[in-house]
């Protein structure tokens, strides 16, 4: 139970290990760019820029918005990847650029009600007073497509052969074959050696179902040899019920 | 460190990760229809001769590029709904479109071909009056905006603002449009109605203002309504009460300007009556003065075309019958599309020169009308010039009913678009009936035994039909494979629809409501719609007029496909919701036609309406109005209805909700189809005020009666029926004082079972309501974030009576429990997937703003979630509580097909106990099947057929072999 989930768990650390370092490199960035301050009347505008590192923004900009507090806001992308909401009154709003291709985190913007001390950070809708600072105007890269798929189970030898129920016919198969070549049957104290043990083997009442006993090692396989990727394990799920 | 126990848990629920797409799947048995909705502004792009766009700007706030060979988007773009989103104008020159948005607020100009956005401007506040394009030496460079009381001008490549002037006298003067002649001079046209019309004309280069004048015109209310700029900047202006035309220059320079009259007698020509005379100019180019011909409408179906020519007006051509005109160049030239109509289905669209109304040769365009559909109201001229210099053209309609067709010469149809669907109000899915064979296969079974020959015959058969339709079908196959792919249609029609073996192919029918304007009047439309839940085809369409335009819709089935020969039969209820007058519009839902059967006339207004479980004679639903004496009617209401309603009355109980007084109350029904109030719950209206009343769904199954603890122990599900859940929110909008309330009231008895009070939260609530839990999402104000909570009631571990659920003999309060959660995102709509017999697990589907649809298993909403994991909960197969919700795209049941601004999602159970039909509709339609518990009743796409035959072979050949070496064996053995 433990081996399979210790894999997903460096992965994660490695993932929030890289987060974390880049809210530190974009920091840096963070005092050098502008603060542009329009005003109208009491309403402000949200800007910044969008970037998806190796694509070309003419190849997915047409299907970008960029939604302030779900859709009570929207802005859309310029053919560079820049963008400024209009017209959005002081608050706290968190900033989110949606295509259906790539991934976008979400930004938190506050705007205070002289609309001139805005800032942007990450969100966190657990510990909502945590701030950790991200540059203004908004620089949000994207994290990669969109993994809408799951991989279909496919089927292999190896897979089929490391199956531990094969393994549980295929070593008392080689047993039955194997062991009357190597141990002299004929022999009586062998016999009653044998026999000794096999009255050892016999029917436990406290055994578990076997059943159940199927399914956990069933389960326990399936798990260890998808540990790896994460988007696999169905067939616990569909035995639940 | 939290996060890292929070991505941890990302990895424990990866898990249980259940219902997603594979990546072969898609398309198998989902489809997409993207809409624009009405188109407001349109024009086709022609700074490219190749261009296959036409841009249109909707009264949905979309701005989309169209492809003309197909109708298909190149893209779209959703603006906000509502007024803040509404496109006041559009411009297009060459690769740029500029709009005007929310009452000019936003300035915003788009490149045709990437489809993003060039630039976006906040414009200064005031009322938007008109936009144009204003040229100079020959090029556009500059768009100028007039409002109320204000006139700027713009710079196109970059939208930075070159002048801006604020318009003398603006209290008074009523500036309506804007003119620019291409020759260095904007002129901004203002009017005080039945006095005089004011012509201000500005520099281009500073805004410097050239020369004001003001001209009498005591005869004109409207500049925009009756007057046009022809020729060489010649005012002209239409009098219906005199009847004349009006013309005055722009460009001289006297201060006593007059309009000169031209009375259209001495043209020769007459008003009809009661008629506003409309005239239509055209400018090709912003940078060039306008043409100096034009259309003049002088009734409902006469058009003329006009010529100013040294000062004179000429008539053209005078054409009658006509529907509508257009204009359009192509090159330098410019012609004239007249649609006219040539019988009751057709009409026919020429074109003429614009110069001479000499009609040009073999441009005949053939329009077919959809009987059932409505008249034509624009069309828009797509014109290129062939290879021999002729012009050539396609034409967009666009009919009544918000259709968009293309068609090409001579009437070829290329596409349509029904914009109507984009405003879907409610829909249902109907099963589809039985073909005849499948219905004599169902009859053997049916039917009692006549005796065993009979039997026997009947079994054989029935099993020849089922030979004979299985060759019909081999062969086609057979034949279809031998044609080549573009040939084989399947096309779906009336004729050939029946239910497939898993019944996973239904009607889907869809009431659309959308207002139009006609002659400056609102009127409002619905149209009924049957579509093919399989392929997404239009089979039907029906076009009613005249609804009251803030009408609520319910569209109810009475009669299933399963009652042959009675036909199925829907039920649509329109309600007016400020008079609460009701008419009932019944029909058949497979064939889309009205059913002879006459609903009755209900002059009082309709309080409540809902289905009884009875039937007549004829299988139909029994169909209770409840109007506002109190008094029931039944529909049907025979005999038989009536006598069974007396029976039953006792125990026909329903409810009642006021939200205006705050007031639930619940009724019975007497012998007579009188009621009796028996409970009454007044929620304070001063605090609160009740938000939506939501009962649980009629032909929901719920399997299990309870759940197994970990300690084998069951837990029994409260499952009552009847129960309600009312929402409140507070009156108090103040984010620390707001609240959100949700009531579960008995609906027989009107006994409350529980209440919760979210504080310092605020709606819009989304909820769901199933089996014996309740699902409700709300805007926490002081966390600033969305949050889902669920409500789950349980008996306890004992059932009070197992066999039959009754409101009024249930001693024991049930159990609650609750529990809430954190969601990192907001939510349009909600509803929980729904199946056969209720076996397969539940799951939340949730239509983000984003576009995707969420199917979130129910199994996370569990109140039961513990806090620390113990060997119980493990056993139970209990998540551990975590307050954050994940959305995984993997869940995502419409992978990238993002549908915008999801206003409901419905759902239907198919013939699969695994499978549940999803319809999400909004802007867009999706359709898809879910699998919330996998699809365990059938075989799986990826079923390895392979694996499993080389599997039977290798062991038959192993049997084979182990024999031939057994008997080997037993002969050496025997020799031995």
């Amino acid at each position: 139970m433990w081996h399979r989930e210790r894999i997903p768990l460096l992965l994660a650390f490695v993932q929030s290990v890289l987060v974390v370092g880049w809210c530190f490199t974009e920091m840096e960035a963070g005092p050098g760019a502008a603060m542009s301050t329009q005003t109208n009347g009491d309403r402000f505008k949200i800007e910044g820029r969008a970037i998806v590192p190796g694509v070309k923004t003419q190849d997915w900009v047409s299907t970008a918005r960029v939604l302030v507090d779900g859709e009570e806001h929207v802005g859309f992308l310029r053919t560079d990847g820049s963008f400024a909401v209009n017209d959005v009154p002081s608050g706290s709003y968190v900033v989110e650029v949606v295509t259906p291709t790539y991934r976008f985190d979400p930004v938190r913007v506050d705007i205070t009600s002289k609309g001139k001390m805005r800032y942007a950070r990450l969100v966190n809708y657990i510990k909502t007073s945590e701030v950790i600072r991200q540059p203004y105007p908004l620089q949000i890269r994207s994290s990669g497509p969109h993994s809408y798929f799951m991989k279909r189970e496919t089927w292999g030898w190896t897979d089929f052969l490391m199956n531990p129920m094969v393994m549980m016919m295929v070593l008392p198969l080689l047993i039955i074959v194997l062991l009357p070549k190597v141990v002299n049957t004929n022999d009586p104290e062998m016999r009653k050696e044998m026999e000794q043990s096999m009255n050892m083997l016999n029917p436990n009442p406290e055994l578990p179902d076997v059943s159940e006993l199927m399914t956990k090692l069933f389960s326990g396989s399936k798990g260890s040899s998808k540990a790896g990727s994460s988007s696999k394990g169905t067939r616990p799920a569909a035995k639940r019920r | 460190m939290a996060k890292l126990i929070l991505l941890w848990l990302k990895c424990v629920i990866l898990y249980n990760a259940v219902g997603a797409v594979f990546e072969d799947q898609v398309g198998k048995f989902d489809w997409r229809q993207q809409y624009v909705g009405k188109v407001r502004f349109s024009h086709f792009d022609t700074h490219v001769q190749s261009s296959k766009k036409v841009l249109v700007a909707t009264e949905n706030n979309v701005f989309a590029a169209l492809n003309t060979r197909t109708g298909e988007l190149f893209w779209r773009h959703v603006d906000k709904s509502g007024p803040e989103g509404n496109i006041d104008a559009l411009l297009h020159h060459g690769q740029d479109a500029i709009l005007v948005v929310g009452n000019g607020r936003l300035l915003r100009s788009w490149d045709v071909n990437v489809g993003g956005l060039n630039w976006e401007i906040v414009l200064d506040s005031g009322s938007f009056q008109k936009a144009c394009l204003v040229g100079q030496q020959g090029t556009v460079k500059n768009v100028a905006v007039l409002k109320k009381n204000i006139i700027s001008l713009h710079y196109l490549s970059n939208g930075h603002q070159k002048w801006i002037e604020n318009l003398p006298e603006s209290e008074t003067v009523d500036y309506q449009t804007v003119y620019s002649g291409g020759n260095g001079e904007v002129y901004a046209l203002g009017i005080v109605p039945h006095s005089h019309v004011v012509i201000i004309a500005y520099s281009t280069d500073d805004g410097e203002i050239i020369k004001q004048i003001s001209v009498e015109a005591p005869w004109l209310s409207n500049i925009v309504a009756s007057c046009a700029v022809i020729g060489q900047g010649v005012l002209i202006c239409v009098d219906s009460a005199t009847p004349s035309l009006y013309m005055c220059d722009l460009h001289l320079d006297t201060h006593d300007l007059q309009m000169t009259q031209i009375p259209l007698q001495s043209l020769g020509l007459e008003v009809a009556p009661d008629f506003q005379p409309v005239l239509v100019s055209h400018q090709p180019n912003s940078a060039h003065q306008p043409l100096s011909e034009f259309f003049l409408q002088l009734g409902p179906d006469n058009f003329l075309l006009l010529q100013l020519n040294n000062g004179q007006i000429v008539t053209l051509r005078d054409f009658k019958p006509a529907l509508l005109v257009s204009f359009a160049t192509t090159g330098e030239k410019t012609i004239a599309a007249v649609m006219s109509p040539k019988n009751k289905t057709a009409c026919s669209i020429n074109l003429f020169s614009a110069e001479t109304g000499r009609r040009l040769l073999d441009t005949t365009l053939i329009f077919v009308m959809d009987p059932n559909g409505g008249k034509p109201e624009k069309i828009y001229i797509q014109p290129f010039l062939k290879k021999d210099d002729s012009v050539g053209y396609r034409a967009m309609v666009q009919t009544e009913d918000h259709t968009l067709t293309f068609i090409q010469q001579p009437g070829r149809v290329m596409w349509t678009r029904e914009e109507a669907l984009s405003d879907v109000v409610t829909m249902e899915m109907v099963d589809l009936p039985l073909t005849g064979t499948q219905a004599e296969l169902e009859g053997e079974f049916g039917k009692k035994a006549d005796g065993l020959m009979s039997m026997v015959f009947k079994r054989l058969s029935s099993q020849l039909i089922l030979l004979q339709a299985w060759i019909a079908h081999l062969w086609k196959l057979f034949y279809d494979a031998r044609k080549p792919r573009s040939q084989v249609k399947n096309e779906v029609t009336i004729e050939n629809l029946s239910r497939d073996e898993f019944n996973l192919q239904k009607m889907m029918v869809m009431v659309t409501a959308s207002g139009k304007v006609h002659s400056f009047r609102l009127f409002f439309f619905f149209q009924l719609f049957g579509i093919d839940s399989k392929t997404g085809s239009i089979l039907w369409r029906h076009y009613l007029e005249d609804v009251p335009s803030n009408a609520a819709f319910k569209l109810m089935v009475q009669r299933t496909t399963a009652h042959f020969p009675h036909p199925p039969q829907c039920t649509l209820l329109i309600k007016d919701q400020d008079t609460g007058l009701t008419t009932l519009h019944v029909f058949n839902p497979i064939f889309g036609k009205k059913s002879h059967v006459n609903p009755p006339a209900l002059p009082q207004p309709i309080l409540q309406s809902f289905l009884l479980p009875l039937m007549d004679q004829d299988y139909a639903k029994v169909l209770l109005l409840v109007d506002d004496q109190y008094k029931v009617s039944a529909f049907p209401s025979t005999k038989n209805v009536l006598q069974q309603l007396q029976e039953m009355a006792s125990s026909i109980f329903f409810y009642l909700v006021d939200s205006s007084q705050g007031r639930l109350s619940g009724y019975r029904l007497r012998t007579d189809l009188s009621t009796e109030q028996i409970w009454e719950v007044v929620i304070p209206m001063e605090i609160q005020r009740i938000v939506s009343v939501k009962g649980k769904r009629p032909n929901e199954h719920v399997h299990s009666q309870g759940r197994v603890m970990g300690d084998r122990s069951v837990l029994y599900k409260y499952l009552n029926p009847n129960l309600l859940a009312v929402v409140t929110e507070s009156t108090d909008t103040h984010q620390e004082r707001s609240f959100v309330g949700i009531i579960l009231i008995d609906g027989v008895t009107g006994r409350i079972i529980h209440e919760a009070v979210q504080r310092k939260a605020r709606g819009p609530v989304h909820v769901v309501h199933s089996e014996n839990w309740v699902v409700y999402e709300y805007w926490s104000t002081k966390s600033r974030r969305n949050e889902f909570s669920v409500i789950e009631l349980y008996e306890g571990m004992e059932l009070y009576n197992s066999t039959v659920f009754s409101s009024l003999d249930r001693p024991h309060a049930p159990q609650v429990l609750q529990q809430s959660y954190i969601f990192p995102s907001a939510i349009s709509t909600m509803e929980a997937t729904l199946t056969e017999k209720g076996i397969t697990s539940r799951h939340l589907l949730i239509g983000l703003p984003s576009g995707g649809i969420l199917s979130l298993p129910k199994m996370f909403l569990d109140p039961r979630r513990p806090e620390i994991v113990s060997e119980q909960s493990r056993e139970e197969n209990l998540i551990p509580y975590a307050p954050e919700l994940m959305i995984r795209t993997e869940w995502f049941i419409n992978y990238n097909q993002s549908i915008s601004r999801v206003r409901g999602i419905h759902t239907s159970p198919s013939g699969l106990e695994s499978t549940c039909l999803v319809v999400a509709y909004g802007l867009d339609i999706y359709q898809t099947r879910v699998y919330p518990s996998k699809q365990f009743d059938v075989l799986k796409d990826d079923y390895d057929y392979m694996l499993i035959s080389s599997v039977l072979l290798a062991l038959f050949f192993a049997t084979m072999i182990s024999k031939r070496l057994a008997e080997v064996k037993l002969l050496n053995r025997a020799w031995r």
